[in-house]
């Protein structure tokens, strides 16, 4: 059971000496036509706070209201009434870009230019020396692992392989705070797992981290605290740990149990009155079990024999 | 060739009230406040409109104000933080833009065109410079305001619409950055195609009209004259063209065929000598002419502002009665011995008016004296004729040893510069008359003028591109500042309107005031359903009263859009047709210099209502 909205409010309340990096009040964007009539209500008075140093993750369904969210703060639309501000400034100010970066929702990158034009021309438009934006450029390559396809255009690169230069040109400034529109769209399972290493590995450096998703499971793994959004309407807000914690369940997980010890425990829950909802062994998440085949084909190449087939073979 | 008056206007004169109304400053201190309060009085209209919608009309009034304020406010900020580090990177993106699209098309077309305009050219013109001239100019000016049309229209809509424009505003990137830099990026891609253009068109017009000829043995004859041997002749045809020449002692030049002539040399004596004909000579030429100021005397003898107009015609020359004391009279300055030591170097191109055909064949005969310009003084040189050849330039070599007639008719020798010249300004006048009775010089001030030197042609004609630059900078400056708001597609129509615009003004002009005969856009359809001409009376009803009501009201429109746009027609007058370059005329450098300024000045006001345009633009909806 999920617990009461006011009550994640208080939860999700500053703490002494945090810093707020982003502060929406009363938010609101409505979208018109171009005769000026209204045509949609995207967002409905959101107040958000997002706090130094944490993973905060927007949720909802399509068109909730996400991206208009982030678009709102990074300037990309004006607001219809309320404000945003980043860094305490107002989002319509140049120079808050200074210390953001940002990954859009697809790679809307320039397809004529390469790699290392692509990181050169973005490194260009911050204020660094020409030998550290060089150094940056090839260590972001090499941390998106495209050092074998950085002279090719990036009309020829795949869709993965867009999103890895597209984060890259996000952190290109190392940027304190980083807004990520559905991060992990477009990447295969392993790019997914890397990318959500790397957002928490941003987190650890102490960086500021808004993504959007509708990947429920990404956003669980690795946000601090999220807002759900639907229709344009903030309904849920808190700690994901808080939220998702279910209050009247107990979990036992132990290891090396036999069936007897099994059967007491059933008793000793029967004993006190509790309902055994299960008690199974567990089974691990696809992505972990696709994460250890590919790590293990890479650490032995060649034909991978299950271990019931090794068996039948034998026979 | 055509000089307008304002042509010989020197930098200042053209800058600062006086002599040209209330000069170009004055012109700029009139409509960059229009320009500013109607884009004030537009940004307050849609702010006001839009807080209005959503919080009713006194609140919206004063939110519109407050928006209007807080834009002006951040465009200070903008502006002033605008960094060239950033402005820069844009400019290379929008070079490596145009390298990986369609630039080297386009150079492509342009080695076409001049690889094979050799087979389209008229071989027979009587003009091969202007030929070659007009058409490498007229190409280059062509392809080059399209290179620049198709170039700064689709950048920045591409961005939109492909969204890449996400990931440069989110970066500290001001407004003002994308602008400059696209401005800067596609103006320099044109400036590497207006150079390269520019040298390779050189060579295309110096190689085509380069040629030999060598002399038809069969046509060569002598004889002696005064003691000395005559040779005369004529040359091979090359080109399609013969020039027929005379030696005197061996040395000798032909005559002018097809815009130049040649130097023709004997070698050897008697029936064994050969001859060698020389390059052509003169035919791209860049004469830096001594020009003077014009007045003019009429029938009678007495001053007038301009001479006759005979007919309907264009005013730009006026015409002097052949048999009358009707006369041209030019004063030039600054005329003294260390500049012009053997004499004046005259060149006449008079237009002629026949009220009767006479001898078709034949030019008609004029009457040239020099004056000194103090009446007091009282001398004047005797008075040489000429012939005027029509769309031909006439020389006349002015030697400094001339004769005055004394009072008794017999003549005494002068000296140009002790007795015709005034010393306190180096002045003299020169007086020019048709001789001919009922027939009529036509002359405007730069048709009679001192051939001072010859300039180099190479330069004039790079002065040429500087023109054709100038324009491509102010296309890709419109073009880009049509791209913040509007798509690709109708982005380039606006901007190509403009360059229309800029080249019609006069005819814009004159729609607005009557001029043009047929009248208006609706008054014109109406002529073309009902097949009437356009001096045909139309009934004089309501409907077409209402009709030319509503042209005037729209073809004023237009000419007031005409004060907005650049005047390109200004821009290209050097090398037009009629302008000094394809007439081998060195391009005056306060001209350029004036064009110069003019142009940056647009741009710099073009830039800034980007700046507006984008800032104010919600980039994601």
């Amino acid at each position: 059971m999920a617990t009461p909205v006011s009550e994640v409010l208080a939860q999700a309340a500053p703490a002494a000496g945090e810093n707020v990096v982003i502060e929406t009040r009363n938010l609101s964007k409505v979208y018109r036509d171009f005769w000026g009539r209204h045509k949609v209500r995207a967002l409905k008075a959101l107040d958000l706070e997002v706090y130094q140093g944490e993973i905060f993750g927007l949720l909802g369904p399509n068109g909730s209201g996400k991206s208009t969210t982030i678009k709102l703060l990074l300037g990309l639309l004006f607001p219809t009434s309320g404000s945003a501000l980043v860094f305490g400034k107002d989002a319509l100010d140049v120079s808050k870009n200074e210390r953001i970066g940002y990954l859009p929702e697809e790679s809307y990158l320039y397809r004529f230019l390469n790699a290392e034009e692509t990181l050169d021309f973005y490194a260009r438009l911050f204020d660094m020396p020409a030998s550290v934006r060089r150094q940056r450029i090839a260590d972001l390559i090499t941390m998106v692992g495209l050092n074998w396809a950085k002279r090719r255009q990036l009309k020829e690169y795949s869709k993965g392989m867009a999103r890895r230069i597209g984060l890259a040109q996000a952190l290109i400034n190392d940027p304190e705070l980083i807004l990520l529109d559905e991060p992990t769209t477009g990447l295969d399972p392993i790019g997914t797992r890397e990318m959500k290493d790397l957002i928490l590995r941003l987190r650890d450096e102490g960086k500021t981290i808004l993504m959007c998703s509708h990947q429920l499971a990404d956003v669980q793994d690795v946000c601090d605290r999220i807002a759900i959004l639907h229709q344009g309407e903030l309904k849920e807000l808190g700690r994901v740990d808080t939220l998702l914690k279910v209050q009247d369940v107990t979990q036992i997980q132990a290891r090396g149990l036999s069936k007897e010890a099994e059967a007491e425990i059933r008793e000793v829950i029967a004993r006190h009155g509790g309902t055994l909802e299960s008690l199974e062994n567990p089974t691990t998440t696809m992505e972990e079990l696709f994460l250890s085949i590919v790590r293990d084909s890479e650490a032995r190449p060649g034909r991978r024999v299950r271990e019931g087939d090794k068996d039948r073979s034998e026979e | 060739m055509v000089l307008e008056d304002d042509y010989f206007l020197t930098f200042m004169q053209w800058l600062l009230p006086g002599r040209q109304g209330i000069g170009a400053l004055g012109w700029f201190m009139i409509w960059v406040p229009i320009v500013a309060l109607l884009g004030l009085l537009v940004g307050f209209v849609r702010a006001t409109l839009h807080y209005t919608a959503r919080d009713g009309l006194a609140s919206g009034i004063l939110e519109g104000f407050f928006a209007v304020a807080r834009t002006i406010d951040t465009a200070v900020k903008d502006l002033s933080q605008t960094s060239a580090r950033r402005t820069f990177a844009m400019a290379r993106l929008a070079v490596q833009e145009s390298l990986r699209r369609l630039v080297l098309v386009v150079f492509a077309v342009f080695l076409l065109f001049v690889l094979f305009a050799g087979w389209f050219l008229d071989v027979n013109s009587d003009n091969p410079a202007r030929l070659y001239m007009g058409f490498v100019l007229g190409m280059n000016n062509m392809l080059l305001l399209l290179l620049a049309l198709v170039l700064s229209t689709f950048s920045l809509p591409s961005d939109i619409r492909n969204r890449t424009i996400y990931t440069v505003v989110t970066k500290p990137v001001r407004p003002s950055e994308i602008i400059l830099g696209r401005v800067l990026g596609f103006s320099f891609v044109g400036t590497v195609f207006v150079v390269v253009m520019c040298l390779i068109s050189y060579v295309f017009v110096t190689r085509g009209l380069n040629h030999e000829h060598g002399v038809d043995p069969t046509t060569v004859t002598r004889q002696t004259v005064d003691g000395a041997s005559v040779v005369s002749g004529q040359t091979t045809e090359d080109l399609r063209h013969v020039h027929t020449f005379t030696l005197r002692d061996g040395q000798g030049r032909t005559d002018i065929a097809h815009g130049h002539w040649h130097e023709v040399e004997q070698v050897g004596e008697g029936e064994n000598a050969t001859f060698v004909v020389g390059p052509p000579r003169d035919t791209l030429q860049a004469r830096i002419a001594d020009y003077g100021r014009l007045r003019f005397l009429g029938r009678t003898g007495k001053e007038r502002a301009t001479a006759y107009n005979v007919g309907k015609e264009w005013s730009y020359r006026s015409y002097v009665e052949g048999g009358t004391k009707s006369a041209a009279i030019w004063r030039f300055r600054g005329i003294t011995p260390e500049r012009y030591p053997e004499g004046l170097p005259l060149e006449l191109n008079l237009r002629v008016f026949r009220t009767h055909k006479g001898d078709v064949e034949k030019g008609i005969v004029g009457l040239l004296k020099l004056r000194h310009p103090d009446p007091a003084v009282n001398t004047e040189s005797e008075t040489f004729t000429f012939t005027a050849q029509e769309f031909q330039i006439d020389n006349l070599f002015i030697d400094r040893n001339l004769r005055a007639q004394k009072s008794d008719g017999t003549l005494k020798p002068i000296d140009l510069f002790e007795d015709l010249v005034d010393k306190t300004d180096g002045s003299v006048e020169v007086i020019v008359q048709c001789a001919e009775p009922a027939q009529y010089f036509g002359m405007a001030e730069g048709d009679v003028y001192l051939r001072a030197r010859d300039g180099s042609f190479f330069w004039n004609f790079v002065k040429g591109h500087v023109a054709i630059w100038l324009q491509m900078v102010l296309v890709v400056s419109f073009g880009v500042m049509f791209s913040t708001f509007l798509s690709g597609i109708v982005a380039m129509v606006a901007t190509l309107a403009t360059v229309v615009l800029g080249h019609t003004v006069d005819f814009v002009t004159e729609l607005a005031t009557g001029e043009v005969p047929g009248g208006g856009a609706l008054e014109s359809s109406v002529r073309i359903v009902r097949q009437m001409n356009v001096s045909a009376e139309i009934d004089a009803n309501v409907g077409t009263q209402l009709l030319q009501g509503t042209d005037l009201v729209g073809s004023n429109v237009v000419r007031f859009m005409t004060f907005l746009v650049p005047n390109y027609k200004e821009l290209s007058r050097t090398i037009a047709e009629n302008g000094p370059l394809v007439n081998g005329f060195d391009i005056f450098n306060t001209l350029l210099a004036r064009q110069c300024l003019t142009t940056f000045v647009f741009v710099g006001v073009v830039v800034l209502i980007s700046y507006f345009f984008l800032k104010t633009r919600e980039i994601a909806a």
